[in-house]
C-alpha cells in the first residue's frame, strides 16, 4: 500500500526547534541593506520619530520590540540580550529603524582608541567597589 | 513599558552610556565561560550545547573531566560600574574553528585577558599570538583548577615568551572577587601605559 503522502499531522511528531527560523524576521537579509554594521557595543537610542505611527506594515513585532526597548540607550549586545534575537537579526532589524529615522545611534567607539586617564581611573574605582 | 533589568541605562538623565569591551580569550575549556558568569550582573547570553561526536578528534577532553557541553553561542557579560560606564565582557569562542569571530569581538576592545590552563598550556598560544599582533593590552590570567600542579606565574609568563609589559596572574574563574582583581590587573596596566600604543 501507498504511504499517505502529506499527512498533515506527520511533522509535528519530531522536534524541529523554533517554529520561526532566525532570519525569517529579517526577511532572509543576513546584512544591513544600508549603513555600517554596528558594533556590539554602539549604543542606541530611540528618536521618538519615525515608526510611531500605528501602521502595522512598518514592521514586525521584532522590530516593534526593539524599538520599545531603544526608550533608553542600549548597546546592541544588550538588545540581543534583552530579546534573545540572534545579534546578526539585531543588526539587520535595528539598520531599518535607522533607516526610518526611528532610531539614532549614539555612540561608536574607534578601533584602538584608548581611553583617557580619567576614564581609566572611573572604571578602576567601580571595579575595586564592586 | 517593559521592566528594566538593570541600572544605568537611562537617558532621561541626560548621561550618555559609555561601554567598554573586555575580550576574554584562552583555549577550549580554560573557563572563560565560568569567568565570565562569575561576575556578570546578567546571565551570559551562552548556549552551552552537548558535545556531540561530531566534535571528537576537533575538542580536546583530556582532563576536562565531565565537560560535555561546549559554547557555540557568545559569553556575553555586563557589569554597571556607575551610572554611565559599563564594562562588557565577551567571551571569544575557544575552538580554532570559530576564530573567524575573533576580530569582531576584538574590535575596540579596551583590553583582554587570557585564560590560561597550565595542563594545557600551549591551548592559549593562539589567543596571545592574536592579541599581541592586534596589539590589544592584555594579561594572562592562570586559572587555578582543582588538582592542577601550581606554578608561578613568572615560570609560565617565561614559557609563554611574554613581553615583561604582559602581567600574569593567578586566579579561581569560579570566584567573583578573583575575576574582579583580573579585570584590576588589566587596567591598572592599561593606565599604567605600558606597552606604548597609546593613541594620544
Amino acid at each position: 500500500m501507498m504511504a499517505v503522502l502529506g499527512d498533515p499531522g506527520r511533522w509535528q511528531r519530531r522536534n524541529y526547534g523554533p517554529v520561526v527560523r532566525p532570519y525569517a524576521v529579517t526577511r532572509g537579509r543576513t546584512e544591513p541593506e544600508v549603513g555600517v554594521v554596528l558594533d556590539l557595543i554602539d549604543v542606541v537610542v530611540a528618536t521618538g520619530e519615525g515608526a510611531h505611527d500605528d501602521d502595522p506594515a512598518r514592521g514586525t513585532p521584532e522590530h516593534r520590540t526593539i524599538l520599545a526597548l531603544c526608550e533608553s540607550q542600549l548597546t546592541v549586545a544588550d538588545l540581543a540580550s534583552r530579546t534573545g534575537l540572534p545579534v546578526g537579526v539585531v543588526r539587520v532589524l535595528l539598520a531599518d529603524l535607522i533607516e526610518q529615522g526611528a532610531v539614532t545611534v549614539v555612540r561608536q567607539r574607534p578601533a584602538g582608541h584608548r581611553p583617557g586617564n580619567d576614564v581609566l581611573q572611573e572604571i578602576l574605582n567601580g571595579l575595586r567597589a564592586l | 513599558m517593559a521592566s528594566v533589568p538593570f541600572d544605568g541605562t537611562s537617558s532621561g538623565t541626560g548621561g550618555e552610556l559609555a561601554p567598554f569591551k573586555i575580550v576574554i580569550g584562552g583555549g577550549f575549556g580554560a573557563g572563560k565561560t565560568t569567568f565570565v558568569h562569575a561576575i556578570s550582573e546578567v546571565r551570559p547570553l551562552h548556549t552551552e550545547e552537548a558535545l556531540s561526536t561530531a566534535s571528537i578528534g576537533f575538542d580536546d577532553l583530556t582532563d576536562l573531566g565531565a565537560k560535555r557541553t561546549t559554547t557555540v553561542a557568545l559569553d556575553y557579560g555586563r557589569i554597571t560600574l556607575t551610572e554611565r560606564v559599563v564594562l562588557f565582557l565577551f567571551g571569544l569562542p575557544g575552538q580554532e574553528r570559530f576564530s573567524f569571530m575573533w576580530d569582531e569581538f576584538s574590535y575596540g576592545a579596551l583590553g583582554a585577558v587570557v585564560l590560561a590552563d597550565v595542563r594545557r598550556l600551549d591551548d592559549c598560544f593562539a589567543s596571545v599570538n592574536y592579541f599581541e599582533k592586534l596589539q590589544v593590552p592584555f594579561v594572562v590570567a592562570l586559572n587555578c583548577f582543582d588538582g592542577a600542579p601550581k606554578y608561578d606565574p613568572e615560570e609560565v609568563s617565561a614559557a609563554l615568551d611574554l613581553d615583561p609589559s604582559v602581567p600574569t596572574v593567578l586566579c579561581d574563574a569560579r570566584d567573583p572577587s578573583s575575576v574582579r582583581d583580573v579585570l584590576i590587573a588589566l587596567v591598572e596596566n592599561i593606565s599604567g601605559g605600558s606597552g606604548g600604543t597609546e593613541s594620544r
